[in-house]
């Protein structure tokens, strides 16, 4: 059995003219556990919706997941969803160390002291440490970011649910929290689903990558990266196999796109 | 932060100077025989009497009263529009109950349900602060509902994938998020109240100084009128920065401009 499983997942909504507009058709995908699998599509296709559907935070329309099992409908206990609007997510009212806390603070009856520590070693873990008591909004767009996955981190999830978590920062920054990330996923082997539309992106970091169609979205292909890890940032990027799986994908989306356009 | 302060202090100086001059104007005019110095007193005479209140401490108990009432007043109307609101604000069901009649009974001017309330709650403590507490409440009511409303769904979202519960995502994030539009109430209703305090006192007062300044207008003593009504002045200004101080110590992170994480200057 694997670790996620998506059954024939769809998603309907009524549009404003109160038509029906299918945004999901019948998605099936399995993700085994520590894998790394990336979803990649056109913008407004839909990959966010199927990531909140998976997180529990939106219902399905129809189909089924199963989390270890059991069945998603409500946010599940293993998983956690980091938004790409970080600057969004973050509460602007508590200091960095505040919002890694706000994760676990709910569940442990423990010390307040104990909970603050492990805040702590958790931003150590993305670098910083130095930031514990400052706003969020006093922190660049990266450094926000990185507070988000501490604060993902620190709930222990089994799985991540990483929504375009890196297109709001710049491109240099990109890369360091990409190689942050698999890092982290190296030493944890927690299971992580990757939405994003950068096909860079999905082939550097991913075990395999899915490609969505524009709407209403299916999935038409799951590619396997078949590139030696650990990965390095610039290295992989010259590998043969790292262009050719890139080329595909880009050659693959840009004619769907067009085909939509 | 020395240089701020004598800017500040500057920026009040055409202000304030524009006050003493019509006190000034009053002055020549009371003494000119421009107006009936039986109505209008020279401020002069005013501020002897004023001193005479403030040196013998005969201002404190009027003071203390009508402040107390209003202190709880605020609090309950505050406190009770704040939870309603969060409800209204969260629960949908709710608030489409409660709309109609919130929007029926909002626009009644709260001073003209005083002679009702004198009906069911006397003339004492209660009604005056059941009046206090009611005026307090709506702006409070409708403010919250708003910021609620207007709580960042990414914010609510992050909550419930840690596992949230809806009470719990209400105190934590709701409640925090919904304060700047809490506090822009507040300090409507802090204005409100004062008014309320006042003329509940009037209508049925034995103490405190809306009863005061309506017992000495009747007594004819003029000066002593004008006194307090400088001292409810001094009052509502005091009251007003002590909210200011209150809002800016709890919602620093609101009153920074997010983009440069300079402080506005307000």
């Amino acid at each position: 059995m694997a670790y996620l499983q998506l059954t024939n997942v769809s998603k309907k909504f009524t549009s404003a003219d109160n038509r029906e507009v299918i945004a999901l058709d019948r998605i099936s995908l399995t993700v085994e556990q520590g894998e790394f699998v990336s979803i990649v599509g056109p913008s407004g296709c839909g990959k966010s919706t199927l990531l909140q559907i998976v997180a529990g935070l939106i219902p399905s329309s129809g189909g089924q997941i199963l989390l270890k099992g059991r069945p998603v409908t409500t946010p599940p206990p293993e998983a956690v969803y980091v938004f790409q609007q970080y600057n969004r997510s973050l509460f602007p009212w508590r200091t960095v160390i505040d919002n890694v806390a706000f994760a676990v603070e709910h569940r442990r009856s423990g010390p307040r002291a104990a909970t603050r520590e492990r805040a702590s070693h958790f931003l150590g873990l993305v670098g910083l440490e130095a930031q514990a008591g400052k706003y969020p909004w006093e922190l660049s767009g990266g450094m926000q970011q990185r507070v988000a996955i501490a604060r993902a981190l620190i709930a222990e999830p089994t799985i991540l649910l990483m929504d375009e978590p890196f297109s709001a920062v710049d491109a240099l920054t990109r890369l360091n929290l990409q190689v942050l990330l698999l890092s982290i996923w190296e030493r944890t082997r927690i299971t992580i689903v990757f939405v994003t539309h950068d096909v860079d992106e999905a082939v550097y970091l991913s075990d395999r990558v899915s490609v969505l169609t524009p709407s209403p979205a299916t999935i038409s292909e799951v590619l396997p990266v078949d590139v030696a890890r650990p990965r390095r940032p610039i290295e992989t990027r010259e590998e043969a196999r790292f262009l050719q799986l890139r080329h595909y994908l880009l050659d693959r989306l840009l004619r769907t796109n067009a085909d939509a356009a | 932060m020395l240089t701020r302060l004598k800017s500040q202090v500057l920026d009040l100086g055409p202000g304030a100077a524009f006050v003493v001059a019509l006190l000034a104007l009053l002055e020549y005019m009371a003494n000119a025989g421009l107006v009936n110095r039986a109505l209008l007193p020279p401020p002069s005479t005013w501020f002897l009497v004023l001193w005479d209140l403030v040196s013998t401490g005969q201002f404190i108990a009027p003071l203390l009263e009508t402040l107390l009432r209003l202190a709880v007043g605020f609090a309950i109307g505050v406190c009770a529009g704040v939870g309603l609101g969060l409800l209204m604000g969260y629960w949908r069901p709710l608030h489409d109950f409660l709309e109609p009649l919130v929007e029926l009974l909002r626009p009644i001017p709260k001073a003209a349900l005083v002679p009702a309330m004198v009906l069911f709650l006397g003339i004492g403590d209660a009604m005056k602060v059941t009046s206090i507490a009611l005026v307090v409440f709506f702006p409070v009511l409708i403010n919250t509902v708003q910021g609620v409303r207007g709580t960042d769904p990414i914010m609510i979202d992050t909550a419930r994938t840690f596992g949230y519960s809806d009470a719990a995502i209400l105190w934590k994030i709701v409640f925090p998020a919904a304060l700047p539009f809490i506090f822009a109430a507040m300090r409507v209703a802090l204005g409100l109240g004062m008014v309320l305090a006042v003329l509940s006192e009037m209508i049925a007062g034995s103490g405190g100084m809306g009863f005061l300044i309506l017992d000495m207008q009747r007594s004819f003593k003029i000066r002593q009128m004008y006194a307090w009504l400088i001292i409810l002045a001094v009052v509502g200004l005091a009251l007003t920065a002590l909210l200011a101080a209150v809002e800016r110590r709890i919602l620093h992170w609101s009153l920074t401009d997010k983009s440069t994480g300079a402080k506005q200057l307000k």
